[in-house]
């Protein structure tokens, strides 16, 4: 099964250039320019690492992996972090605490972005099977609905 | 023959008198005559030298006890003036010969003439000290007053930690009144543990002076920087000959209120931090770029020029972004260089618009633009004022919500010539109004919806304000959106 990997930032080019590389590499990659929108396609879909910048617009990074580590399903998602800031530090402190495998600085490259991916998705199995627990954990109410309106389906069928 | 006193002349009357009284006792023990008789002679030469002696008594005391008397009558009678003027060498006339009493006299006038100098130094001290009173007390209303217009808070302590002095900056800071203070220790009258190390620190210290960063608040305001500033004085500065085991006698604490000083290097950190932000984030995509044509990652040649063109369009927002801030640097400088000629602000409008475009496609955001039909003329640098437009209308697509609306437009109001850019963003409040044009600053709900430097709209207002004479202003209501409007004078109309 292909690795799966979430890119979230911003700035749309900086996006498009990680997901060609990591789509050339054999992943699956989806892409958020936001935490909010992440967010919402973590609900559904639970990749293998998430790469995402520190800074952006309405849910910034360190929110994000903050509601991540408040959520049984996903508390253990790897996750590396992009940022322009200079001062690193104050974010190492911070990541840390959120058990955040590396905070990235910009300009970054590519190609050790994928290095640095791959060595965390080795140690580690695929998430692409466990989609169906991982959306039912996520979202009880709505999933069990869907389950229910699934099986009326089946029956009518 | 020597003189001999009066004394003298008294015993020899009588031992006369004696020796005649005896003779005469002897020859009338001897003789017939009876007793009587022949002390006759001898009581006569008695009683003659008593009249002597007395006779002698008053002529002296004519000659030299009536004028002493007099003289210590006349002291009696003296002033301070007089008896000083007297002092010096008068003497008593006849006594001069009388060695007991001129001798008397000149130990009294001497002794006099000692007081008399020495309550005239004391008298000049006093005058002295009279003086010195009086200008210490004058400087100390002066010092007082001096203080008291002082805006920073000044505080003296002395070696036991009491305080000595407080200007009204420093009580109304610490809210105290020294004079109203039943314990006036620093410690109970400025609860700062911070303060108290420093006052420690600097007697400790062998240096003088030392200075420490501290936040105060005076009530419910809002705290605020001092530098605050402690000097011991000791001995050393008060005795003409310091020794070594010269004491503190005090230390004064200066509050100068640094909070300007802070909050302008926040924002200078600030600043900081968002043009790096801002650099590095064109430089990523130019980096990620160009290691994809690096590393074959571009399949065919429609990618190649895909990734191109992103290389291409980043470095140009680099160079805007240096472009921005040399130009601001210029303009607060004063060194920019202005070409400016009449022509038509619609043409340099649409040409604002066509490079805006782009960026409102991406947001989804519509971009309309409702020019006059009229030819409005107006005196500008042209590359400045579409900067100045440019920058409006990224201002306005940066903070608007994808789907929403900006609109340019352009209109001749009275005898100026006005563009504005309206849009549906967030809106500004009545203080984010006032501070929207200042340098750095931006709008603190804005932080989380765009990046950006702060630089846009200072931009834009110094090239309509100083370089242009015209006028940016802004209209805004919070949640609904914003107007940015320039003014500017009419150039004439062309038909």
């Amino acid at each position: 099964m292909n690795k799966r990997i979430l890119l979230c930032d911003d700035e749309f080019h900086i996006v498009r250039a990680a997901e060609i590389k990591f789509q050339r590499r054999g992943f699956d990659v989806r892409t958020a320019s936001d935490g909010e929108e992440a967010w919402e396609i973590l609900q559904e879909w639970l990749p293998d690492v998430l790469v995402t910048d520190c800074q952006m617009p309405r849910l910034d990074g360190l929110g994000l992996v903050r509601r991540l580590r408040d959520h049984d399903a996903m508390d253990d998602l790897p996750v590396l972090m992009l940022t322009a800031k200079s001062f690193e530090k104050q974010y190492r402190d911070t990541a840390d605490e959120l058990g955040i495998l590396g905070v990235i600085p910009k300009p970054f490259s590519p190609r050790e972005l994928l290095i640095r991916v791959e060595q965390i998705v080795e140690l580690q199995p695929s998430n692409s099977q466990s989609q169906e627990s991982i959306a039912t954990d996520a979202l009880p109410a709505e999933a069990a609905a869907a389950s229910e309106t699934s099986s009326a389906q089946t029956a009518k069928a | 023959m020597k003189s001999i006193s009066p004394k003298n002349w008294f015993g020899v009357a009588m031992a006369s008198a004696a020796a005649a009284l005896l003779m005469g006792w002897l020859s009338g023990a001897w003789s017939a005559l009876p007793t009587w008789q022949y002390a006759l002679p001898g009581a006569s030469v008695g009683l003659l030298g008593l009249c002597g002696f007395s006779a002698y008594r008053l002529l002296r005391i004519a000659q030299h006890e009536r004028p002493a008397q007099r003289y210590l009558e006349s002291l009696a009678r003296m002033d301070d003036g007089e008896l000083r003027g007297m002092m010096s060498g008068r003497t008593v006339a006849g006594l001069e010969k009388d060695r007991v009493w001129s001798g008397l006299f000149q130990q009294i006038r001497d002794r006099l003439l000692e007081q008399s100098e020495r309550v005239e130094v004391l008298e000049m001290n006093r005058a002295a000290l009279e003086v010195r009173a009086k200008r210490s007390a004058t400087d100390h209303e002066r010092i007082a007053s001096i203080l008291s217009g002082i805006n920073e808070p000044v505080l003296a302590v002395d070696e036991y930690d009491e305080l000595v002095l407080a200007n009204s900056s420093a009580e109304e800071l610490f809210e105290f009144e020294l004079e109203q203070t039943e314990d006036p220790m620093i410690r109970e009258l400025v609860r700062c543990e911070e303060l108290l190390e420093l006052l420690q620190d600097t007697r400790r210290h062998t240096s003088r002076e030392r200075s420490r960063e501290m936040q105060f608040a005076a009530g419910e305001e809002e705290p605020r920087w001092y530098n605050v500033t402690a000097s011991t004085l000791n001995d050393e500065q008060l005795d003409e000959q310091p020794t070594e085991e010269t004491a503190s006698s005090g230390t004064v604490l200066v509050f100068r209120d640094i909070s300007s000083q802070k909050e302008l290097q926040k924002r200078n950190a600030e600043f900081v931090a968002s043009v790096s932000h801002e650099m590095k984030t064109p430089l990523s995509g130019i980096k990620a770029y160009v290691e994809l044509l690096a590393d074959g990652d571009a399949e065919d040649e429609k990618a190649q020029e895909e990734f191109l063109q992103v290389i291409n369009s980043q470095a140009d927002r680099l160079q805007r972004l240096i472009e921005n801030l040399l130009n601001i640097a210029r303009i607060e400088a004063g060194v920019v260089e202005v070409s400016k000629k009449a022509q038509s602000l619609n043409d340099l409008l649409e040409e604002a618009f066509r490079v805006v475009s782009p960026a409102a496609e991406l947001k989804n955001l519509q971009l309309k633009r409702e020019l006059s039909s009229l030819y409005l003329g107006v005196l500008v640098d042209r590359d400045l004022m579409t900067q100045a437009a440019i920058n409006l209308l990224s201002n306005a697509i940066k903070y608007t919500p994808e789907g929403r609306e900006v609109v340019l437009r352009s209109r001749v109001v009275d005898k100026e010539i006005e563009f504005e850019v309206e849009d549906q963003g967030v809106g500004l409040s009545e203080e984010d109004q006032q501070r929207v044009f200042e340098k750095f600053y931006r709008v603190k709900k804005d932080k989380t919806m765009a990046a950006g430097t702060g630089l846009g709209l200072p931009l834009a207002k110094h090239i309509v304000e100083d370089v242009h004479r015209g006028r940016l202003l802004v209209r805004s209501e919070l949640g609904i959106g914003s107007t940015f409007a320039i003014r500017l004078p009419n150039a004439g109309q062309m038909s």
